[in-house]
This record gives C-alpha cells, structure tokens and sequence, in this order.
C-alpha cells in the first residue's frame, strides 16, 4: 500500500510545460530513493480562492496525486524542493489513509447503546 | 366419659399435625399423568427470527469513504452562505463520520481543493442532505 501521497496544484500551463513539471518532481523523488506507485490527474480547474506564489496571481491550476513508498525523513527535503520550484503551486504530502473495514462502520449503533447503558 | 369424648373432639378439630386433604393426593396423580404424555408439536410455537426486524439504523455515510478530494460530496456538509461545516444536530451523522467529514473539509481548504468561505457554485444544485431551513 502506498505510504505517502503527494498532492500538487500546478500553475495552468500547456500540456508539454505541465508534463516537464512532473518529470521534475517525479525524478527528485527517484533521486531521493522513494519508489513511485502511480500519478493521477485529477483535472485543470478553477482554484477555490486565489493564489499567489513566487510574485504571481493564479486562478486556475492542475490537480496532480503521486502515490510512493518512502522513507521518512525525505519528506521534509522533498517539500522544500518543491516549495522553490515556480510552477508549484501548493506541494502537500499526506500519509496514505488506511480503508476502514465494513463491520466497522457505523458508530450509530454503538452511540445507541452507550446512551442506553448510561 | 363426657369429658373424655369432648377431649376428643377437640383433638380431631385441632390436630398437631397438618391433615393431607385428598384433594392434593388428586393433584399429584393428575401431574405425574401430565408429564407422561408427550407434548403436542401442533400448539408449540416454531422458533424463527422476528419477521419484523427492522434493519440496522445507518447514517447516510455508512460504507462510504470520506476523501478530501471529492469536494463534491464534502459541500453537501457546509452552508452555502457562509462556507461553515454543519454540525452533527444538522447533518444527522453518526460520530466517527462527522469527525472524518469535517476532518477532510479542513484538509481540502488548505490544500486548495475546497473555498473556505463560500461553497462551489457548481454544487448548489445538489440534493439537500442537512434539509436545514434558513430564516
């Protein structure tokens, strides 16, 4: 299962710009020894609210999500590298959520019979 | 001789130990023929589940994953005015997936996927879960 995933918003460009963006990023994580799983677009959209970074003013921007297996204390160094990179927009690494088993779903019943034992 | 008999009378009235009725002798003959004979299977009631069993009470997220980037389903939990998550006594959510709802709406607004003050206009149109009526 992947540990990680990567999630950026990168400034609208054109489709080769966009692609040497992710080559970049995806190449830093090889060079930093994380093992990549997967990348998946998730759209060119209109930004929720604006974003300025590195003197710039965007409203629209590229989804990206890159799954990968790392070790980690490269994490830190991997978001300062792509803190300095231009056309990043907003760079965030989360740990990879771990899918909740079906009987354990739903607390209702469970906070029914606290409040009946009470 | 008088006396005697008297005497008599009383200890027939008032005796020290109990008197065994027969109607009791009656009694256990009748129990002890009641056991002996075999049950009626006609007249037992079968045992199977209640008919009537309702199924369990389920929050409208049960078996749903709660992701940060499906904001689609995420606006349907904030006010279309202000952007604010509702709270459980709106939503009807059970306790873990309230949490993990507005968890991931904290998420999306940092991330960038989701407005903090407002909710997409694209998802005004949805169907209204909170069924909350703004005065």
């Amino acid at each position: 299962m992947p540990r990680y995933e990567l999630t950026v918003i990168l400034k609208a460009m054109q489709r080769p710009e966009t692609a040497a963006v992710l080559r970049r990023t995806v190449e830093t994580l090889f060079e930093r020894g994380a093992v990549v799983r997967g990348l998946e677009n998730l759209g060119e959209r209109r930004l929720p609210y604006n974003i300025s970074k590195h003197n710039c003013l965007n409203t629209h921007g590229g989804y990206f999500s890159v799954d990968f297996h790392a070790t980690p204390n490269i994490v830190s160094g991997l978001l300062e590298h792509l803190d300095r990179d231009i056309d990043v927009l907003r760079p965030t690494v989360l740990k990879k959520d771990v899918e909740v088993s079906k009987a354990q779903c739903c607390g209702l019943q469970n906070e029914k019979a606290k409040s009946t034992s009470r | 001789m008088f006396a005697l008999s008297i005497s008599r009378l009383l200890l027939l009235a008032f005796p020290k130990q109990p008197v065994t009725p027969r109607a009791t002798a009656q009694c256990i003959r009748s129990l002890k023929t009641s056991q002996q004979d075999p049950p009626k299977k006609d007249d037992m009631p079968i045992k199977m589940e209640n008919p009537y069993k309702q199924p369990p009470k389920t929050c409208i997220l049960c078996n749903i994953t709660v992701d940060f980037k499906n904001v689609q389903l995420l606006s349907q939990f904030i006010s279309p005015h202000t952007g604010r998550v509702y709270g459980r006594h709106i939503t009807g959510l059970c306790g873990r997936k309230q949490k993990e709802v507005s968890k991931a709406i904290k998420k999306a607004r940092s991330m960038g996927f989701m407005s903090v003050t407002l909710k997409n206009p694209q998802f005004m149109k949805d169907p209204d879960i909170c069924g909350i009526k703004h005065e």
